[in-house]
């Protein structure tokens, strides 16, 4: 169990994390996620006792880090952003080292044998960490935060620099310690979050923007959308889809093909079959259904850096949106829009820290 | 405490310092030792000890150097900070992995009396008194060093440092001489090592001077472990 509450960290007039509280109970991988800077490391640092906040509290295990700090810190494995680990050690020595220094209460050689065996590193186990691969460095350094089995840990972008079988092999063992264990795991990497973590925080200047699962950020980001591809007459087809009971709204996208229409409906309620009903009644050619989900880097980039439409927008030039618009309100699909409705500004826009420039000045721990 | 200072120990004997920093305590002890030798007075060990207390205070800070800065450096005291070991328990470990590097030298530096016990008969009240207060200094040199290493993240600006603080007390007494101020002079003369040793190698287990080493060396380990703590605030 973590509770990590009101969190404030400052280094002199630079504020790295604004009030961050958040709570973890029970097994299970939770995914840290935030663009670079944006106070992950600086979290973790924090909930491990090596740094400490300006306000707030952290509690793990029912121990605070501050005032029964040795309790907490035995509840605790930690694998930094950089594993800390001695060049000069063999992975023995160094293990042998960390085990003693953890006071762990179990059978030495076999508790050491066992964790070898479980994070891949049994073979170069007499071997000097100093001539290792940057990929069994950091299973040295994941090996170290599981000895004396703690019931949380902390993973700070475990699976850097792994080989891609490594990087499976490493993720199927997050998830594997997932079930007994609390885990808190940070990366970069947006896919490796999405298969490993069932609950997500998403942290961006310092402040927490998203805390659930990827359905619940999913939702908070934007309505699901429905993207049909309509052979058939377009004013016709635009007002019948416009008047179904189910579709809140919709846009005319592009014309896919010749006479082919592709739209993008609001959903009120699954609208799929009114669609597909709608074709049939009137003998067009239905084409194509898809739903569009926000994937997870859709709601990423959405809350972390401006809009993803703004992106695409600046990606593809002003002319697109602008035909968009044309052909929409020119087919009386949409009430006519504005520029900036068509972009739509989205609500974690508005939520955005009024201190933008707080990334910049958000200084790395050192 | 054990842990780290197992490490120490373990660092200090695969690397070549404690073997190079050792092998040039026992080379220049091995110079003085047949100086007195040669000059044919087995009683005049203390001139030994007395010329090595220099050399003794310049090794030091080489063997302390790296204790702290290098795992600030390296990164890994965050491995030491998030275990749960105590900044005081990590802070002491170094110092008894550093000090009994230091004092295995001593130990080896009593061999050529040993072995004069065959051929005379050396004072060994003297001599022990010598290699007491050896070790006394050493532990307050080496609680020094181990204070300026946890300044900085550089062991080369560390041992330059404490070189800086080990010389200064070592030419403390001429400073004393060339003050006119008496209070100003008892100062200065008060913190000196070397008047306080000298109480050693002529024989005398000098208490205040006991007192004095053993509270610079606690006083140090102390700021050094409340410097672990202070960085965790910025």
């Amino acid at each position: 169990m973590i509770e990590v509450s009101h969190l404030t960290k400052r280094y002199g007039p630079n504020t790295a994390l604004v009030d961050v509280s958040f709570s973890v109970e029970g097994s299970g991988v939770v995914g840290f996620l935030g663009p670079n800077g944006a106070g992950k490391s600086t979290t973790m640092n924090i909930i491990t006792g090596y740094l400490s906040a300006t306000s707030g509290t952290v509690n793990v295990e029912g121990h605070d880090i501050l005032d029964d700090a040795d309790a907490a810190k035995k509840s605790i494995g930690y694998l930094p952003e950089l594993p800390p680990l001695y060049m000069d050690m063999t992975v023995e020595e160094y293990l042998g080292f960390m085990y003693d220094l953890k006071k762990v209460k179990k059978s030495k050689k076999e508790h050491i044998g066992q964790i070898c065996r479980r994070t891949g590193i049994d073979h170069v186990y007499t071997r000097l960490i100093g001539n290792l691969s940057k990929g069994y460095r950091q299973r040295v350094g994941l090996a170290q935060a599981l000895l004396g089995d703690p019931p949380v840990l902390i993973l700070d972008e475990p699976t850097v620099g792994l080989d891609p079988k490594q990087i499976i092999e490493i993720r199927n063992l997050i998830k594997t310690l997932g079930k007994t264990h609390t885990v808190i795991l940070s990366s970069h990497i947006l896919q490796e979050i999405e298969v490993t973590c069932g609950r997500i925080i998403i942290i961006n200047n310092g402040r927490v923007v998203a805390d659930g699962t990827q359905e619940e950020l999913a939702k908070t980001v934007e309505q699901p959308r429905l993207l049909v591809e309509i052979e058939g007459p377009k004013e016709k087809v635009a007002g019948t889809l416009k008047a179904l009971p189910h579709v809140g709204s919709g846009e005319l996208m592009a014309e896919a093909e010749p006479g082919v229409w592709e739209f993008s409906l609001d959903e009120k309620a699954d609208a799929r079959r009114e669609v597909f009903q709608m074709c049939k009644d009137n003998d067009w050619t239905l084409l194509s259904m898809s739903g569009r989900h926000n994937t997870l880097e859709d709601i990423f980039l959405r809350l972390t850096s401006g809009t993803v439409d703004d992106r695409m927008a600046s990606d593809q030039g002003h002319d697109k949106k602008d035909t968009r618009k044309v052909i929409a309100s020119a087919v009386g699909l949409t009430k006519p829009q504005t520029d900036d409705e068509l972009s739509r500004e989205p609500k974690a826009e508005a939520e955005k820290s009024p201190e933008t420039d707080a990334q910049a000045s958000v200084k790395e721990e050192n | 405490m054990g842990a780290v200072a197992k490490k120490e120990l373990r660092q200090y004997f695969h690397s070549p310092v404690a073997y190079v920093c050792i092998g040039v305590l026992m080379a220049l002890f091995g110079f003085f030792y047949t100086q007195v030798f040669l000059s044919g007075s087995s009683s005049n060990i203390s001139y030994v000890y007395s010329n090595m207390f220099v050399w003794c205070m310049l090794v030091i800070p080489i063997l302390t150097m790296r204790t702290l800065s290098e795992e600030r450096r390296s990164k890994t005291d965050q491995a030491l900070l998030t275990a749960p070991v105590s900044t005081i328990g990590i802070v002491g470990g170094k110092f008894i992995g550093s000090f009994c590097v230091y004092a295995v030298a001593m130990t080896l530096s009593l061999i050529p009396s040993v072995v004069l016990t065959f051929v005379g008969k050396p004072n060994w009240g003297m001599i022990f008194g010598d290699y007491l207060g050896a070790l006394f200094f050493g532990m307050a040199m080496t609680a020094i060093g181990i204070f300026v290493s946890s300044l900085t993240e550089n062991p080369i600006v560390a041992a330059i440092g404490s070189l800086g603080i080990s010389i200064f007390l070592m030419v403390i007494d001429s400073i004393a001489t060339a003050v006119n101020n008496a209070v100003l002079s008892k100062i200065v003369s008060w913190i000196s090592f070397s008047t306080r040793y000298k109480q050693f190698t002529s024989g005398i287990f000098d208490i205040p001077a006991v007192v004095f080493f053993v509270s610079i060396t606690a006083a140090m380990l102390f700021l050094t472990s409340r410097r672990l703590e202070s960085r965790r605030w910025n």
